[in-house]
């Protein structure tokens, strides 16, 4: 095994022709499950499911609760169930505002005029040096958890990274050899960006999208932790958040109560990862350039 | 363009005199800072449920006569016009005299005095350790990245990167604190005061949490520069050449492929005391995170002000520092410009 690698061999392995290569597969089939799951405790359960007090507080695992009851005797299998669709939902509209977002401000900042994007660029610098977590403690404290105000906090801090990502893709296209050509011949920024880069840019909204899922299952999974959570919707951190101040690692009931949710969380922003991962890999510029 | 030079899109310097570039840089974190100040002044009065709600229970103060009320404004400085208040509060961060804490009367410049050694003895230790153990593996991840053993360490670091931090800690105070009773599970000194073998116990199930949720990171950037170094054409001419595996790595590859890692941790130690605030509240660790987190929840403006103004100072330090430092390791930096 020599120490460099020649450009064929990297090409190989991005030309493999599976679409997202093992670990995108792997990522797909968990996030799928996933997905099913939160789909189940959507449809299938009754209104009510882990909010409702159902047993004993403190239950152990039993047939009746899989999982064993919260110190208020709610079932925590359907608090982990209904969880799953509250972090999905919340991660899925997130990310789809967050990408269009930072789409239409980083192609503003890529190809606007100059004083436009040297504002933005210098508004998205500023926004870069405040402390995200410290941020959306912030403001979780101060305007309030429910559904609508975590979303719309968490679309508006996250979106600078991702747009500095795409004004930097737009860029490089706009340098391409064919958009060059085409603006010579009198083409407009619309045309150029609907004809000649839209097919090289539409894909990376898709990286954005997975990412900016993953950060806001993180974040929103530690402000409810922190306790900055909607207290009458089950989720993952929420029910973190209970084991924490009831001091459940004294007993053995971490093990049904603070595994499964955490558990939880990982898989689902592991299978992220590893869609994020393998669908950049194919996209990554240089790997294409050196074909 | 050569893959090296795409592979270092952070080189800092345009074609300018060294000394230019840097006063540019200097006056462009000014002005962020400036806009940080305004921000920091800003962003708590902005928001709903203003301080008087900290004196009392909303009835308390539907009792408070309108005097009462603006008594208590003047007397903490909320009733002044806006202008004012924003100079009196430049002037107090000049003179570092950040006002009392409301919810417990402390000086908040000592109270952050006191938290913020805690930090970075606690965020120090985790990104010497981080830094070693991520850039360590993230080299060997990149040169022996086709054989088996590089695919299991890319899924692992992906793995260990999405843990939540909060619940690594608990597992962590289970197995360790609780179980196994080996290491401590909060504070930062044990009953006997402060003596080297506490702080050293104390820091263990921290600094654990924060490296192991941090090497991933680390490693699959330094993996991936690794890469795009090693297929580049300086690297694969060299290689050519004829020049030894080892000899290769440390004269041609290690340099060009830590450079974007070197900028990239610089700019995350400035952010991991922000980062921290997870930790250190599990840990009950007494750092500026908890101080933070306090504040807020408790709505304590001046707390909050100069806890925020010493987060994005460090931040902005940090971008500074990581400027400065970047000639030292690129030559290309050095010359000015007109390689």
């Amino acid at each position: 095994m020599s120490a460099a690698t020649t450009a064929p061999e990297v090409v190989a392995r991005t030309r493999r022709h599976d679409l997202l290569g093992r670990q995108g597969g792997v990522g797909t089939v968990l996030l799928s499950l996933i997905v099913a799951t939160a789909a189940y405790g959507f449809f299938f359960l009754p209104d009510g499911a882990g909010k409702k007090r159902v047993g004993q507080p403190y239950e152990a695992p039993s047939g009746a609760h899989p999982l064993g009851t919260d110190d208020l005797g709610r079932d925590l299998l359907n608090q982990l169930l209904v969880g799953a669709g509250t972090s999905l939902t919340l991660a899925f509209i997130v990310a789809a505002v967050t990408t269009v977002l930072a789409a239409i401000i980083g192609g503003l900042a890529g190809i606007g005029p100059r004083w436009l994007s040297a504002t933005i660029m210098r508004g998205i610098d500023v926004m870069l040096v405040l402390p995200e977590l410290v941020l959306f403690i912030l403001a979780a404290t101060f305007l309030g958890q429910s559904f609508g105000i975590r979303a719309a906090i968490l679309a508006l801090i996250l979106w600078p990274v991702p747009a500095r990502v795409l004004r930097a893709a737009v860029l490089t296209t706009w340098s391409r050899a064919h958009v060059e050509a085409a603006r010579a011949m009198g083409a407009g920024q619309a045309w150029l960006l609907a004809r000649h880069a839209s097919y090289l840019l539409g894909p990376l909204l898709v990286p954005v999208f997975v990412r900016t899922a993953m950060r806001v299952i993180i974040y929103d999974a530690t402000l409810s932790f922190l306790g900055l959570g909607d207290p009458t919707m089950p989720s993952w951190g929420t029910t973190l958040y209970w084991v924490q101040v009831n001091g459940v690692f004294l007993s053995d009931a971490w093990l049904w109560w603070a595994g499964p949710p955490g558990l939880a969380i990982t898989l689902t922003v592991v299978a992220l990862a590893l869609i994020g991962t393998s669908i950049e890999d194919r996209l990554n510029p240089n790997l294409q350039e050196s074909r | 363009m050569s893959a090296i030079q795409a592979s270092v899109p952070a080189t800092p310097v345009a074609r300018r005199g060294r000394l230019t570039f840097l006063g540019g840089r200097v006056l462009e974190y000014l002005a962020v800072l400036i806009v940080a100040l305004t921000l920091n002044f800003l962003l708590p009065r902005a928001l709903p449920g203003g301080p008087l709600k900290l004196f009392g229970s909303p009835e308390a103060l539907a009792r408070l006569t309108a005097e009462e009320r603006a008594q208590i404004a003047t007397e903490y400085g909320f009733g002044d016009p806006i202008h004012l208040q924003f100079l009196d509060y430049l002037h107090s961060v000049v003179t570092l005299d950040l006002g009392t804490s409301l919810s417990d009367g402390r000086d908040v410049t000592a109270a952050i005095g006191d938290a913020l050694p805690w930090t970075l003895l606690l965020v120090g230790t985790s990104i010497v350790a981080t830094t070693l153990i991520g850039i360590t593996l993230g080299v060997i991840g990149g040169i022996r990245r086709r054989e088996g053993k590089g695919a299991f360490t890319l899924t692992g670091a992906i793995v260990v990167d999405s843990i939540p931090q909060f619940w690594l800690a608990m597992l962590l105070i289970v197995w360790f604190g609780v179980k196994w009773q080996i290491a401590p599970t909060f504070g930062a000194t044990g009953p006997d005061g402060t003596t080297v073998a506490g702080l050293a116990q104390h820091l263990v199930l921290p600094v654990a949490t924060l490296t192991i949720t941090g090497i991933g990171y680390i490693f699959m950037y330094t993996r991936s520069s690794m890469l795009s170094v090693l297929t580049s054409e300086p690297v694969q001419h060299a290689h050519a050449r004829g020049i030894p595996r080892g000899r290769l790595v440390r004269r041609h590859v290690l340099r060009p492929a830590l450079l974007p890692v070197h900028t990239l941790i610089m700019l995350d130690i400035g952010f991991l005391a922000a980062g921290a605030i997870v930790v250190e509240t599990v840990f009950a660790y007494p750092g500026l995170g908890r101080l933070t987190f306090g504040a807020i929840a408790a709505r304590d403006y001046p707390l909050m002000q100069g806890t925020f103004l010493v987060l994005t100072l460090m931040v902005v330090l940090m971008n500074l520092l990581a400027d400065l430092t970047y000639p030292l390791l690129d030559p290309r930096a050095r010359t000015g410009g007109d390689r």
